[in-house]
């Protein structure tokens, strides 16, 4: 078979990706140290409480605007249901079994669209809104025990489904990675992966 | 400050409060409403007075303001003849179970002293305003750096086996300090059969000897956090670390059982 590589995001993309990452990173430790007494030393690495809520804020506006930068990258095709998302779901996209083969993917596949929308889109907004009700509101008694508990709950979905996005692009998924780094993947990885994706890019 | 060294780990969980307790013990029937209390923890803490403006009552300044850590309030209550006057302290309560530090985020911004007092440490404080959240009473006020500042029991004081500045200027007994077990005794005994944070969160620092409802006096009957306090305390504090580990122990399971999905031809990277 030709070693043919298929470009499946763009520069920008890529761009918009990894600042979001590191954002996240860098806001899901401060944190963590701000939410656990024990665990309060990955802030003293930080500079101290003091730098840390400074990071902490300041990183969260890179968050918030990179979040919303996503929404043209994958918005249009997350919202988009179709019978492959459906059958994906049915078969929990092949996860759990070594035999079982979700059919032929989009660019996206129905994992990938509920994380973008579910996690990232309506909990990183609610982390974001909250975080600037923290920030900016904290005038008023009930807005912020409000704005604490959603930025809390927020913070749970995300610690939850951070970790396994990055299981299921690296681990999980040999030659996933390459998407986000080079974004070129090879024409077997797109087959197996994305098939009805790298049918449209003229992969037989 | 080597008094802070002592012992940091039970001053900072605030919960574990000291056996030989101090407190004191509110009797709004004794106050004159001479706020002689107000005068002296001015100036035991070095705090500017605030300017206020006159509002046609005795009562001034009108609230808490960082440079005003107890206030008496009055409030007239009853009309015509049976019109009465009370004179009740408004401080922080040094609650067993308090509300600010259960949600600070900055440990150390609030401790607990060795004598149970809820102290604060400016530098350490962050200004996120949580803890006037977390506070049943709306004690923590914010000064212009938007750092924390209320009543501490005179920690500095106490520490060393003086009496807060408020309780020992007290003309009339109003305010009197002790070992909290003590004050209770001494309130049975003058004949006061239930006294108010006595129970409440865990047991208040400060405890009012009142012959009406609570809220008579202005002070809710029952005190407490916001239910999300509790329930992010209590649920998803727990949660976020739980769900972390959860996640990668998915992970690593899912890796050594049914496998990565590898793509079948071997030219992959
Ligand atoms: C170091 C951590 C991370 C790694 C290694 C990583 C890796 C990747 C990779 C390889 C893809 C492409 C998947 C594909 O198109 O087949 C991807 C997509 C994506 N990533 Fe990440 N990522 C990380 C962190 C994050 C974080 C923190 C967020 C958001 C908070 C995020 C949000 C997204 C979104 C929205 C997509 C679009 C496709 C999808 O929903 O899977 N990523 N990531
Ligand atoms: S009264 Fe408010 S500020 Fe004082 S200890 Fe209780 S919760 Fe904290
Ligand atoms: S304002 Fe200061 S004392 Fe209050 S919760 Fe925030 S860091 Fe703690
Ligand atoms: S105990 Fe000290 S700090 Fe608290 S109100 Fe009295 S004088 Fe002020």
């Amino acid at each position: 078979m030709e070693k043919r590589l298929l470009q499946k995001t763009t520069a920008w993309e890529r761009c918009n990706h990894w600042i979001l990452a590191l954002s996240f990173i860098v806001l899901f430790l401060t944190g963590l140290g701000f939410l656990y007494q024990s665990l309060n030393w990955i802030n003293t690495v930080f500079g101290g409480n003091h730098l840390a809520k400074e990071i902490h804020r300041w990183g969260g506006l890179v968050f918030a605007i990179s979040l919303i930068l996503t929404m043209g990258n994958y918005f249009a095709e997350a919202v988009s249901f179709t019978e492959e998302d459906k059958k994906w779901l049915s078969s929990l996209g092949g996860y759990f079994s070594r035999t079982e083969e979700p059919p032929p993917q989009g660019r996206l596949n129905a994992g990938q669209k509920l994380f973008y929308l579910v996690v990232v889109l309506i909990f990183g907004l609610a982390i974001s809104l909250s975080g600037f009700m923290l920030w900016f509101f904290n005038t008023s008694r009930g807005l912020i025990l409000f704005a604490h508990f959603l930025h809390n709950l927020s913070y749970i979905v995300f610690a939850f489904a951070v970790p396994l996005h990055i299981y299921l692009s690296t681990a999980a998924n040999p030659g996933t990675l390459r998407v986000m780094t080079r974004g070129t993947v090879s024409a077997a990885w797109a087959k197996k992966h994305h098939g009805k994706w790298a049918r449209d890019m003229g992969v037989d | 400050m080597a008094l802070e060294q002592v012992d940091i780990k039970r001053r900072l969980s605030g919960v574990d409060v000291p056996t030989r307790r101090k407190g004191l013990l509110v009797t709004p029937e004794l106050c004159i409403g001479c706020r002689g209390c107000q005068t002296a923890c001015k100036e035991w803490n070095k705090l500017p007075g605030d300017r206020t403006v006159n509002r046609g009552t005795y009562e001034n300044p009108p609230d808490l303001t960082p440079n005003l850590f107890n206030r008496i309030r009055f409030v007239e209550v009853g009309s015509g003849d049976a019109l009465k006057w009370l004179f009740i302290s408004q401080r922080c309560m040094h609650c067993t179970d308090a509300g600010c530090m259960k949600v600070c985020p900055a440990p150390g911004a609030l401790y607990r002293t060795d004598e149970g007092a809820v102290a604060f440490n400016k530098d350490k404080c962050i200004g996120c305003k949580f803890c006037v959240a977390g506070c049943p009473f709306n004690i923590p006020r914010y000064d212009e750096q938007g750092r924390v500042a209320k009543c501490h029991l005179c920690s500095d004081r106490i520490a060393y086996g003086l009496q807060p500045a408020c309780a020992k200027t007290c003309p009339t007994g109003a305010i009197r300090f002790g070992d909290r077990e003590e004050l209770v005794s001494y309130a049975k005994n003058v004949g006061f059969k239930s006294l108010y944070g006595m129970n409440d969160l865990g047991g208040l620092g400060v405890l009012y000897a009142f012959k009406e409802k609570p809220s008579y006096y202005g002070l809710p009957d029952k005190p407490d956090f916001a239910p999300t306090i509790s329930l992010w305390k209590g649920i998803l504090k727990p949660l976020a670390l739980i769900g972390l580990g959860g996640a990668l122990a998915a992970a690593a399971t899912h890796y050594i059982t049914v496998g990565p999905k590898e793509t079948d031809e071997g030219g992959e990277e």
